[in-house]
């Protein structure tokens, strides 16, 4: 049943964003071809391609964004929410198909981005030196590291994906909130967005200062050589990992409470 | 002679307000039904909670025996009375999404309902007119082999030639193993296609009765006793 | 078939009357094969219940007979055809009558003025 969320949710979205990324494509190739034209004196398409590759770019960032607070509220809270919420599906799939799927695009979106940069400055001189650093640079890097720079890698990984989840999860239980006012829904969800942001830092200052006082990173010295930091690196991260889990499990929770138990369809 | 509908002292509360109070009754297989009230009386309310789109503040409903929740989802085949349907699709992928999450929709027949009414599959739902619109949904809706069918003003913003295509359509799928629950305030155009009729008032069950007994008993037709009860 | 229905008498009653006016008028001749309760309901755009409850008191009264395998037809009994037919004549002319009585026209008043009226409408 997921699966078919899945495929309805991409369905749904892909028709406006595959455009936008293929504009966006398409103006980093002119970009390209018009910088590679040597006309000297005329400047004006190569600025005015650029302009628009800008635009397109911020525009792509932004819809990518749009697209996925719109899918929730537009999908299950208004009018469509009637086909939704008759299905013979519970509610937390509903969550969880927006959640992967807004998750997905807002990192293709990045490599997109990072593509179309990638064709209007590839410059093949340039790209060998950068490979060539880069591969000294994983080099020392795992040399550093040892054994456990997979599991370094993986963490930043995770922290990633949490943090990611966690603040789409957060703005989704924030219009849920704004869900269950009767007047002024935008407000109430903008109110409680504040809110949840402003208590999650507050828990974050707390949970830091308490594990502060934990036994275990205390008795390491800070060095300045990178062996003496690695440990609680790693604390650190699991720290936030955890830490950002719980608040994304607590956000998903609420959500799927609202929608569940206090839904009211107009 | 088995129940498809049970509710006991359902209840549902907004804050202070009560949108329904209090409502008792029971339905049985193979009967249509109206339900029957002015604007505001706590139809729609009533609706949604059997679909499980509300919960209710207090009392029970067993649709089948079984209390609102993903497995009456599956026997319930709702037309709410506003277009639900995402924009963007063509008719043939909303039939796929339909195929997809009920397993009793069967897509034959609603093939042969839109070439019936020469509606194109091909074709977006937002290049269609609310009335077509309507068309696409209620075809959707009978397509279905649910239990319980609930029609939400299925007649309410449509032309007389589509209103006798919706009666007919209605007609033609009962079967003596569903019911089907039709909520309006235009009862003149369906007492004839309706079992037993259900008022409610203020959130209150005023009367359940059949068709036929009001007729016998009053003289006038529901319509007619409509009038009466519900004088402003 | 137009069917016409009034709201003051229980729909099951009225769609007794009209079945059996097409059964008298010959629209369903003696032994024919009548339609599907559910095609007769559309066609009447009534309650499907509401028909089946008709087509039963028609089959208790005789003019309708149910077979196992294959639906349900009119009886080939003309003698009961002709003889319900009589009946609601019978019962029409008893209300006719008593009107006019209540009119204060006699026998010979009421004669005449039916046949001048047969006259008329060329029966």
């Amino acid at each position: 049943m997921l699966k078919k969320l899945l495929k309805y949710e991409v369905q749904a979205t892909s028709r406006i964003i595959l455009p936008l990324y293929a504009a966006l494509i398409s103006l980093a190739i002119v970009n390209r071809v018009i910088s590679s034209i040597p006309i000297l004196t005329w400047h004006a398409p190569q600025i005015i391609s650029m302009i628009i590759y800008n635009m397109i770019l911020i525009g792509m960032f932004i819809m990518t964004f749009v697209m996925m607070i719109q899918r929730f509220y537009k999908n299950l809270l208004s009018d469509e929410g009637y086909l939704m919420f008759t299905l013979p599906i519970k509610s937390w799939m509903h969550i969880a198909s927006k959640l992967l799927i807004s998750m997905m695009w807002m990192v293709t979106s990045g490599i997109v981005a990072l593509i179309s940069i990638f064709i209007i400055a590839f410059d093949i001189i340039i790209t060998k030196e950068f490979l060539h650093a880069s591969v000294v640079f994983i080099g020392d890097f795992f040399r550093y590291f040892g054994p456990l720079s997979g599991l370094f890698i993986f963490e930043i990984l995770l922290v990633g994906v949490v943090g990611l989840a966690s603040m789409v999860l957060m703005i989704y239980a924030s219009i849920a909130i704004g869900h269950l006012f009767n007047r002024h829904k935008i407000l109430a969800s903008v109110g409680s967005y504040i809110v949840l942001t402003t208590i999650s830092q507050i828990l974050f200052i707390i949970m830091a200062v308490i594990s502060s006082y934990l036994p275990t990173p205390r008795h390491l010295s800070i060095a300045n050589d990178l062996h003496g930091v690695e440990p609680i690196i790693h604390y650190v991260l699991w720290f936030v990992i955890i830490f950002s889990g719980i608040l994304t499990s607590g956000y998903f929770i609420l959500t799927n409470y609202i929608l569940s138990k206090r839904l009211n369809l107009e | 002679m088995s129940i498809i509908l049970e509710c006991n002292s359902l209840t549902k509360a907004f804050g202070k307000k009560r949108a329904l109070s209090d409502i008792s009754l029971n339905i049985e297989k193979g009967k249509i039904i109206g339900l029957l009230g002015p604007n505001g009386s706590g139809k729609t309310t009533f609706i949604k909670l059997l679909n499980g789109l509300l919960t209710p503040t207090s009392g029970e409903i067993r649709v089948s025996g079984i209390q609102p929740g993903i497995e009456t989802k599956k026997i319930i085949s709702y037309l709410p009375e506003k277009t639900y349907l995402n924009d963007w699709m063509r008719v043939h992928q909303i039939i796929e999404l339909f195929c997809d999450f009920y397993e009793d929709f069967k897509p034959e027949k609603a093939y042969d309902m839109l070439k019936r009414l020469n509606i194109n599959s091909n074709d977006r739902l937002k290049t269609m007119s609310k009335g077509t619109k309507e068309k696409v949904q209620l075809i959707l809706v009978m397509s279905r082999e649910a239990e319980l069918y609930l029609l939400d003003e299925p007649i309410g913003g449509v032309d007389p030639a589509a209103r006798d295509y919706i009666l007919e359509t209605i007609i033609n799928n009962y079967s003596a193993n569903s019911s089907i629950i039709i909520s309006t305030h235009l009862i003149s155009d369906i007492e004839k296609v309706l079992d037993h009729v259900i008022f409610i008032k203020d959130g209150q069950l005023v009367l359940t009765s059949s068709v036929d007994e009001i007729r016998e008993e009053n003289g006038k037709s529901v319509d007619g006793l409509f009038k009466e009860v519900f004088k402003c | 078939m137009s069917w016409n229905f009034k709201s003051d008498r229980p729909i099951y009653i009225q769609l007794i009357d009209q079945i059996e006016m097409m059964i008298f008028s010959g629209i369903y001749p003696p032994g024919s094969r009548l339609p599907s309760v559910r095609d007769m309901a559309q066609e009447a755009a009534v309650n499907p219940n509401t028909m089946q409850r008709a087509l039963s008191k028609l089959e208790e009264d005789g003019l309708i007979i149910t077979h196992r395998t294959s639906g349900r037809s009119i009886t080939e009994d003309e003698n009961m055809i002709k003889k319900a037919k009589t009946r609601l004549a019978q019962e029409q002319l008893s209300e006719f009558l008593a009107n006019m009585q209540h009119l204060g026209f006699d026998r010979k008043e009421i004669l005449s003025i039916i046949s001048n009226m047969l006259e008329e409408m060329k029966i």
